[in-house]
Formats: C-alpha cells, sequence, structure tokens
C-alpha cells in the first residue's frame, strides 16, 4: 500500500492571462508640463511634498487630488487629455 | 493599481510613492494589472513630519518621470502562468512531504510560510478523494464558480452607491483575481477534511469570494443558518465556538486554504496585512440554533430573505476585524439573579433590587460598548435570554438591534476623534448619513451614532442551544446571504 502512486490534484486557482504593456513615454522635459498630484492614503510626507513640489518647480503646472482613502481620487477623461504625467501615492 | 495602469496604457507616465515593505506587492500588483516594469520610489514611514523624507524624495520622484524608458521598459508581451491539473504523483508519504512544503518569505524575516496549506497538514488531495468529494454537488467539475443569483451590495466608507453584482458574474478570489472550477474548490474541500456532504456549504463559500475578501481576507468568518447545519452534524449547544465539532472545524478551516490556493496570498508577497485575526486563524463558522427563537424573533436565513426551510451562509463582516468580548461582562449566574429574583450586579446597576425579571439586559450589556471602538456588534445568546428580551418587550429581534443602535449616539465632537473615522469618512469629506449633510457642516452638538451606520446592518444576533446564560458578543454585523442549496 506504501508504494501505491497516488495522483494528485493541484488546489491552485487559475490565473487570467495578462496582456503587459510598456510604460508610457517619459516626459522631455518638467517646464511648462501638467503634473497631477494623486493623494490617498494618509497624508505623511504628502504634506511638505505638495509644499515643495509647487515651490522648487513653479514652471510646472502642479494640479491635485486627494483622498484619505486607499483608493485615489481618478482624473476625469477630460482631465486626462491635458495631464501630461502623475505622482500617486501612498496607496494605489 | 488599475487606476496606474490605465494612465501608463494612455499614454500617461506615473511614478508610485509607496513604502519599504511594500514593494514586493507593488512589483506583484503591477504585473497583474499589465504594467510589470511600474516606476516606484520607497519612502520611510517614519520621518518627523516627513519634511526630510520629501527632500529626499523629490528628484528620484521628478527623475522617474523624465529619464527615458530602459528596453526592459518598453517591451509588451503577455504573462499567463500555468498550473497543471495533476500536481503530484507519488506515494502518500512523498505527498505528505510535498503539499506540507514551506518557503521562506524575505518580508516575514524568512520565516517558513506554506504553499498550499494553512500551516496545519492537509488531507492528501487524490484524484479518488476530490471525486467523492465532487459527489457532494449536482454541479460539473469544470463549471466556473459564479454568482448564482442577483445580488445588491451597499457601499462602504469612500464607496458609498450600491453595487449590482449579476446573475453568472465569475467569481475573483483575491489576491490575485483568480477564477476557479467546481473541482478545483473540491480539492481544497479534501485538504481542509470536509466530507462531502459539507460541500455545498463550502461552495457557497467559495461563491462568497472564499474568505478572501480584498485579498486581505484572513480567510473569512461564516454563519450559516437552516436545516443544513443537521445534515452536516454541526453543533449549536455548548461549546459552539470550541473544538472537537468536526464540521466546524474543517469548514471554518477551508477559508484559509482557498485564500492561500485560490486567492494566491502570500504574506508580503501578493499581500500585506498588520497583524493578522486570531478570531478566525484556524477557521470560524457557526450554525444558527432557530429552533429556539422566541414566538415573532426570525432566523437568520429569514432576515436576509430566505425561507426557514432554506440553508445558506453569510459571510460575518466582523471577520476581518476580529474583536471578541465587546461590552461589559458578567458571570451567567449573575444574569440569572437579575432575571430571577433582581439581585447581583446587574440588578444593583438597572436599580431593581428585589424585583424578579424581565429586566433589559442589554441596558448594561452596552454600558461602554463604544468607548473604545465603533461599529456594530453579533451576540450569540442561549434561547432564555433571547427569550427574556423578548418579554421585556422586544418583540423582533429588528427591535433589539433599533435599541441597541440608537444608545451608541454621541456628539460629532466625540465622534470625530475615533480613529477608524477618519478613513471611513474620506477625511471627514463625505456626508453624514442620518442628516443626509457633509460632515464639515454639522454642529459639534450633532448627535451621530457610533455603532454603525444602521441598525439592521450593525446588529445580528443568532442563537445557540444552551442553558447556561451567557452571551458571546463580537463586531459585525449582517452581510449578504449566499445560498448553499444552490449548490447541493
Amino acid at each position: 500500500m506504501e508504494d501505491r502512486v497516488y495522483r494528485c490534484l493541484n488546489p491552485v486557482g487559475m490565473q487570467p492571462p495578462v496582456k503587459t504593456f510598456p510604460l508610457a513615454p517619459r516626459l522631455d522635459t518638467l517646464d511648462g508640463k501638467t503634473i497631477h498630484m494623486s493623494i490617498c492614503g494618509e497624508a505623511d510626507i504628502w504634506v511638505p511634498l505638495e509644499k515643495k513640489l509647487k515651490a522648487g518647480y513653479p514652471n510646472v503646472n502642479w494640479t491635485v487630488k486627494k483622498r484619505y482613502h486607499i483608493v485615489p481620487m481618478e482624473l476625469s477623461e477630460e482631465e486626462r487629455k491635458t495631464t501630461d504625467a502623475v505622482i500617486l501615492g501612498v496607496c494605489w | 493599481m488599475p487606476y496606474l495602469a490605465s494612465l501608463e496604457k494612455e499614454g500617461i507616465p506615473t511614478i508610485l510613492i509607496n513604502f519599504n515593505e511594500e514593494t514586493c506587492k507593488v512589483e506583484h500588483d503591477s504585473t497583474i494589472h499589465g504594467i510589470p516594469k511600474l516606476r516606484h520610489i520607497v519612502a520611510s514611514r517614519n520621518s518627523v513630519g516627513g519634511v526630510s523624507e520629501a527632500e529626499i524624495l523629490i528628484q528620484p520622484v521628478l527623475d522617474a518621470l523624465i529619464r527615458p524608458l530602459t528596453d526592459e521598459e518598453q517591451k509588451g508581451g503577455l504573462w499567463a502562468p500555468h498550473e497543471p491539473r495533476i500536481l503530484f504523483e507519488g506515494t502518500l508519504p512523498e505527498a505528505e512531504e510535498f503539499y506540507n512544503q514551506t518557503e521562506k518569505i524575505p518580508g516575514m524575516l524568512n520565516a517558513p510560510f506554506a504553499r498550499y496549506t494553512d500551516g496545519l497538514p492537509v488531507v492528501i488531495p487524490t484524484e479518488e478523494r476530490v471525486e467523492t468529494m465532487l459527489k457532494g454537488t449536482s454541479h460539473k467539475p469544470d463549471e466556473l464558480i459564479t454568482l448564482q443569483r442577483d445580488m445588491e451590495m451597499p457601499g462602504f466608507g469612500v464607496v458609498e452607491s450600491t453595487m449590482i453584482r449579476k446573475k453568472g458574474d465569475m467569481i475573483r478570489f483575491m489576491p490575485m483575481y483568480r477564477t476557479a472550477t467546481v473541482e478545483q474548490v473540491a480539492v481544497n474541500a479534501v485538504m481542509a477534511g470536509c466530507k462531502q456532504e459539507m460541500f455545498p456549504v463550502v461552495l457557497a463559500i467559495a461563491e462568497s469570494g472564499g474568505g478572501t475578501g480584498d485579498g486581505r481576507g484572513a480567510g473569512g468568518a461564516f454563519i450559516i443558518s437552516g436545516p443544513i447545519y443537521k445534515e452536516i452534524g454541526m453543533n449549536v449547544t455548548n461549546s459552539i465556538f470550541g473544538p472537537g465539532n468536526p464540521a466546524a472545524k474543517a469548514i471554518g478551516r477551508v477559508g484559509s486554504i482557498l485564500w492561500r490556493n485560490l486567492g494566491g496570498y502570500k504574506e508580503t508577497v501578493t499581500t500585506i496585512t498588520t497583524l493578522g485575526n486570531p478570531i478566525v486563524n484556524g477557521g470560524f463558522v457557526i450554525a444558527e440554533y432557530d429552533e429556539g427563537l422566541p414566538k415573532g424573533w426570525k432566523g437568520l436565513n429569514e432576515e436576509l430573505g430566505y425561507r426557514k426551510d432554506e440553508s445558506i451562509v453569510m459571510p460575518h463582516p466582523g471577520g476581518l476585524i476580529g474583536e471578541w468580548g465587546i461590552g461589559q461582562q458578567n458571570a451567567p449566574g449573575v444574569y440569572r439573579s437579575l432575571q430571577r429574583t433582581g439581585h447581583g450586579a446587574i440588578a444593583r446597576f438597572l436599580d431593581v433590587k428585589g424585583i424578579p425579571g424581565p429586566h433589559n439586559y442589554l441596558e448594561y450589556l452596552t454600558k461602554g460598548a463604544w468607548a473604545t471602538r465603533d461599529g456594530g456588534f453579533t451576540l450569540v445568546m442561549p434561547p432564555q435570554v433571547a427569550q427574556d428580551l423578548c418579554d421585556y418587550g422586544f418583540k423582533t429581534k429588528q427591535e433589539v438591534y433599533e435599541w441597541i443602535w440608537k444608545r451608541s449616539f454621541e456628539p460629532v465632537s466625540e465622534f470625530r476623534m475615533r480613529g477608524m473615522q477618519d478613513f471611513i469618512t474620506n477625511g471627514w469629506l463625505g456626508i453624514e448619513k442620518t442628516s443626509g449633510k457633509p460632515w464639515k457642516e454639522l454642529p459639534n452638538d450633532y448627535m451621530v451614532p457610533a455603532g454603525g451606520d444602521n441598525p439592521f446592518d450593525s446588529y445580528n444576533i443568532l442563537l445557540c442551544n444552551m442553558e447556561e446564560t451567557a452571551v458571546a458578543r463580537f463586531g459585525g454585523g449582517h452581510g449578504p446571504a449566499y445560498s448553499i442549496d444552490a449548490w447541493r
């Protein structure tokens, strides 16, 4: 009995295949660009970071959306048309 | 992560700021959402005021938006891991060694973590055992686990709107968004030690998400209501939460195993929890003894829209929180003294000395219940305590829920000092539900419920067949119901 070979099944669920994409091309410069700060989760380092980014890079058009929740507040379709880059943290 | 993925796919470059122990999960999530090379930067949780941390991060954050992509970051493709149906062939001792193997997880200081189990030895899922388990349902082995009826899911926190789910919707097991067949659930049921007659319950648990939650489900907690408890031999009496009952142990355990195998839970890699949940660790499933209900009091199945003769499983919403022993405690004999002769500590508290009951025990129980926590709770009580409440004047369970909920009201000024509410109210930017007004417009003396959004969702009463007048109290009220009968 101890030598009998058993076929034993797999308990792992099925992973749907995922098409992977290249990242979006990066910016050539920050000047004159619209960069969006997507703040979610606890405020944490965003309190000083938001101030420093705005003060240190006045040639950037900074936009901000804040949400205390772990789910970020998203840019609308219209807003995305005029947004050049997004900095998101600390949740995702 | 879906948001970041959509931005990158639309041509908007992004950079994610995360915390150190989250890096593995970030890389995992970004792969699942199709952007495996997502740029991210680690920040410290601990820098005081965040000022020095902000100084450190500014350049790397901005650099990530302008530094040209590498060859790897410009690649697309397909991520399609495949799991074979037969995982292992060998003798039983070899299979035991294989299924009970562990791996070391760096994020857990290289503590061993079970690859296929909840950390305890499992019953080996041989083809023969799985075939036997599958006889417990009329559903085909290759049928995907889907929702068996249309359902409304209430909103929570910032997600205020009700979500409608449709019959036939695929069930996704988190955190890996996996799907599963009836056979794969059967494999896990065998491993947990379930018997064939328990399988419809396990399938209903799988339909509810299998205890995976949003990926941090901890295996879940489940309440069974309906005649099935007798068929599968669940204990609804003394030691309802204790060891010894095979059905309670095996079914209670299955959520953790589903979380591991169907959901893909791997601590600090695919999910990051905080401390875990001791209440559900090892399994939490109980069944209701509805035969002891006072006249006019509904069973859980009836409360959730089913008939008395229908069997359901309800994922218990308190399963994630894991609070136990809420409210004022007392020895069972002190309760009896209160109701029989009007003596003892509770009688002194209620100022009914020498007056036999029925008295409202809830006045005693709920004193201070929200001093250090918010939300509702479930009471598990013997028939005598339920009858005393009914005799006192609570002619339905709903009347009890409403009484308790109203007792939890407090001024906004106090409510604003509750640690969970900063998160639940989205930093107080949302709408307070009893007034319909923005939180920020409410005066400090406006009274709001600390004990949950509404009586029914926040509270629950279940009976267990016991003579001793003890009452168990744990966090969570009502949740959605899933039909066990649909899986017979």
